[in-house]
């Protein structure tokens, strides 16, 4: 108990002590802020910034030839992509495959696939040669990207590449590529005129395990003017039938229209009571909800009203 | 036809990528269902001079776009090459390169 005190002691007088520090450092350089961190130099945003657009932007001045390119490539890059571009074992293929972008097995290059020049040179500056990326100097990454458009037969074997000719490299899948505008999701929100929320129901469904023919339109109205009298029907297979479906015991056949004809006449409300409360009669004893008490007086009037219906 | 050709101590190395679609005859076409008619290199040689330093006798086996390497003595740097391919349909193509 004492030593965990003790040490919580300590690191809260470290922790105050650090804070101070930190405050009384960047709270001088930046007030306004939390007393976290600094703000960047020039220097180290220019290092980190350093992507290329397909409009030139963000280019250096610099450039590189077709031939100079071609000992740089051949001594950096030859090893994986190939004399020729064309891909050592599975190593990226850089240049051909035109034409075989609609194909079952399309070869995507730098010439058939790619549709901005600033991809390749940013990408080689970036991340090339894979052992040793952003080792490469400006006017080396113009002169491997020439060779790598010159493996392509986009520029000619004299060619220089530069930041001002840069945009003059014309790649032939330029136009492959569309903007794809349509919105995230096809639902839009309702405002205003909308479906009543109590008619929305939510339900899910399993295909080929859950019933879905009664979400079926129609089909509802068509199951309910079949069966009449489907609780009625449940309770009498229950507790009916056992009697009433053989005659046993002077009970009323269900669907024997000659037996049931007088006991109709006495009415459904003097037949259900009755069967509530049981009655002797000339043929038999029908006992009280047939021998089944757990039935409530409506489900035996339910099943009474299921027998007559049957034996009209 | 791309061909790189460099002096390594006194053997010339030749490397070649040939374009070519080297059909085989024997692929049919699954839109039109029709076969593609062959197109293969039969013959492929490299000229030191008037001297044949390499002959290459091709078959329907070999993939599109061969890509060959190999090398011979008794060249030296500067010395021109001449290289050619012909096809089974007629076709031909003849490259000049230079050792470097």
């Amino acid at each position: 108990m004492y030593n965990s005190v003790k040490k919580y002691f300590k690191v809260l007088v470290l922790a105050t002590a650090a804070q101070g520090l930190f405050a009384s450092t960047a709270y001088a350089q930046d007030p306004g802020h939390y007393g976290l961190g600094r703000i960047a130099t020039e220097e180290e945003i220019a290092g980190w910034d350093i992507d290329v657009r397909p409009d030139g932007l963000g280019l250096p001045e610099g450039s590189g030839s077709v031939s100079v390119g071609e000992g740089l490539y051949e001594a950096q890059c030859a090893s994986c992509h190939g004399l020729f571009g064309e891909g050592e074992g599975r190593w990226p293929i850089l240049a051909g495959g035109y034409d075989t972008l609609t194909d079952d097995r399309p070869q995507k290059t730098v010439g058939s696939y790619w549709p901005y020049a600033s991809t390749l040179w940013d990408y080689t500056r970036r991340a090339m040669p894979f052992t040793a990326p952003q080792s490469l100097t400006v006017d080396e990454t113009y002169a491997i990207t020439a060779y790598v458009l010159y493996l392509n037969e986009l520029v000619e074997d004299d060619f220089v590449l530069t930041k001002e000719n840069f945009l003059t490299v014309e790649m032939p899948n330029a136009d492959g590529f569309f903007h794809d505008d349509r919105p995230d999701v096809k639902n839009k929100a309702c405002m205003k005129d909308c479906k009543d929320p109590a008619s929305i129901k939510v339900i899910s469904t399993i295909a080929g395990v859950s019933p879905t023919e009664h979400l079926e339109e129609g089909a509802e109205e068509e199951s309910a003017g079949e069966a009449v009298n489907e609780h009625g029907k449940q309770v009498y297979k229950q507790s009916c039938a056992v009697c009433h479906d053989h005659g046993v015991a002077g009970a009323p056949k269900t669907g024997e229209a000659d037996a049931w004809t007088d006991r109709i006449a006495t009415g459904i409300d003097t037949l259900a009571k009755r069967a509530n409360e049981g009655y002797m009669g000339d043929a038999g004893m029908m006992p009280p909800k047939g021998g089944n008490m757990s039935l409530s007086d409506e489900d035996v009037t339910a099943a009474v009203e299921y027998m007559v219906e049957q034996s009209q | 036809m791309k061909v790189k050709a460099k002096m390594k101590k006194d053997m010339a190395v030749v490397k070649l990528l040939a374009k070519h679609p080297m059909e085989t005859g024997l692929r049919k076409d699954k839109k039109t269902d029709k076969v593609i008619p062959a197109k293969y290199i039969q013959e492929l040689i490299c000229k030191h001079g008037d001297k044949v330093v390499f002959e290459a006798n091709f078959g329907r086996a070999v993939s599109k776009n061969p890509y060959v390497s190999f090398s011979f003595a008794g060249a030296k740097k500067g010395d021109a090459l001449e290289l050619s391919w012909a096809d089974n349909t007629g076709e031909t193509l003849v490259v000049d390169a230079v050792i470097k």
